[in-house]
């Protein structure tokens, strides 16, 4: 390989740079779910209790954070996972597709879950 | 005399085309370095033996080999220090091989290069000489042992995976002149290494740590240069 024919790389620093800020965002929201339901609330997790917690915008905050966090979190490593076995071109930009399909999805399916709570 | 065993990877792409090990018996003296072992052998026992060597004082990288199962440098390697009997010798593992001990190393050197290892200014011709305090200088002083051995760079399953990564010996380079502050390259060295093919195909694995002969740390190089890349983005500084 002669320096020339080295091929030009791309970005790279918005989705590892966000893998970070995400990375702590879940140990947030982990800290906040063990505390929440292993520490104060053991024997008291109801429906209705539940229900009644997301009544509290601090909770709707934190789980819509939590959503938006897991699933770019996940999607991201998943593609940094597949990145590195040559997915190049057109496989690249369709892995891409796919991924912010899966995730675009899954995030609906998530604020859809919440709905009844939020509109309530 | 005492004697030591040598267990040699062959390779001859002419002859045979096969890897294959062969067994010496060498002389041993207690100061006997792998090299001097090497050198025994090629000039005693099978002159066909090919090893790259150069300064045999752990300074021009020339002689990095596989040696028991560990990078090392064979000129700075005591035989003596060795606990496993044969000596095993390998060439650099996941290069493209030439002969013997012998591997390619013309990619690992153009994208040494690729990285622009060198001081740029913006002006040509500086009009005096480009001071630095002794703190700032200080900050190079790990980077610039790097004798170029391609250890590391042989180390990294990143490098394996992907031709076009730079790998962790030019990107220590491109920290190393990134982190001067006499440097004034900007986005001539930058664009080089800030992208996929750069710093961000590094997932800190830190098997460059390890394989360092000179004890080194490319990984924390590569995590500053991304620190940096994001502070360029945000508060736009260079340095």
């Amino acid at each position: 390989m002669r320096q020339e024919v080295l091929r030009k790389g791309e970005g790279g620093v918005w989705p590892w740079f966000l893998q970070r800020i995400t990375a702590v965002l879940l140990l947030y929201g982990l800290t906040v779910h063990l505390v929440v339901l292993h520490v104060l609330n053991i024997g008291r997790l109801t429906f209705d209790n539940i229900g009644d917690r997301l009544g509290s915008g601090f909770f709707v905050f934190t789980d819509f954070l939590l959503l938006f966090a897991v699933v770019f979190h996940g999607l991201n490593g998943v593609r940094m996972v597949l990145l590195d076995y040559g997915f190049q071109g057109s496989k690249r930009t369709a892995l891409d597709a796919a991924l912010v399909v899966i995730g675009v999805a899954a995030i609906a399916y998530g604020i859809w879950a919440f709905w009844p709570w939020l509109t309530d | 005399m005492p004697e030591a065993t040598f267990r040699i990877h062959r390779y001859d792409p002419e002859r045979d085309g096969d890897r294959r090990w062969q067994e010496f018996t060498v002389p041993y003296e207690s100061s006997l370095t792998v090299l001097e072992g090497l050198f025994y052998i090629q000039e005693s026992l099978d002159g066909s033996l090919s090893f790259r060597y150069c300064c045999r004082a752990a300074v021009c990288g020339s002689c990095a080999m596989y040696i028991n199962g560990r990078y090392r440098l064979a000129c700075q390697t005591n035989v003596k220090n060795l606990e496993d009997a044969p000596i095993t010798v390998e060439p650099l593992p996941h290069m493209p091989l030439v002969k013997d001990l012998v591997c390619d190393m013309t990619d690992f050197f153009a994208k040494y290069e690729y990285v622009k290892p060198y001081i740029m200014h913006d002006s040509k011709y500086p009009e005096k000489e480009t001071l630095q305090s002794p703190e700032d200088r200080r900050k190079l002083d790990n980077p610039v042992d790097c004798i170029l051995c391609g250890s590391c760079y042989s180390s990294c399953p990143s490098v394996w995976g992907e031709d076009n990564y730079l790998g962790p010996a030019a990107l220590l380079w491109a920290y190393r002149f990134e982190a001067d502050t006499r440097d004034e390259a900007r986005k001539a060295r930058v664009s080089s290494f800030d992208n996929e093919r750069g710093v961000y195909r590094c997932h800190t694995i830190t098997n460059c740590v390890e394989a360092c002969p000179k004890e080194l740390n490319p990984t924390e190089a590569v995590q500053w240069l991304k620190g940096a890349a994001v502070r360029r983005r945000i508060f736009g500084r260079w340095k």
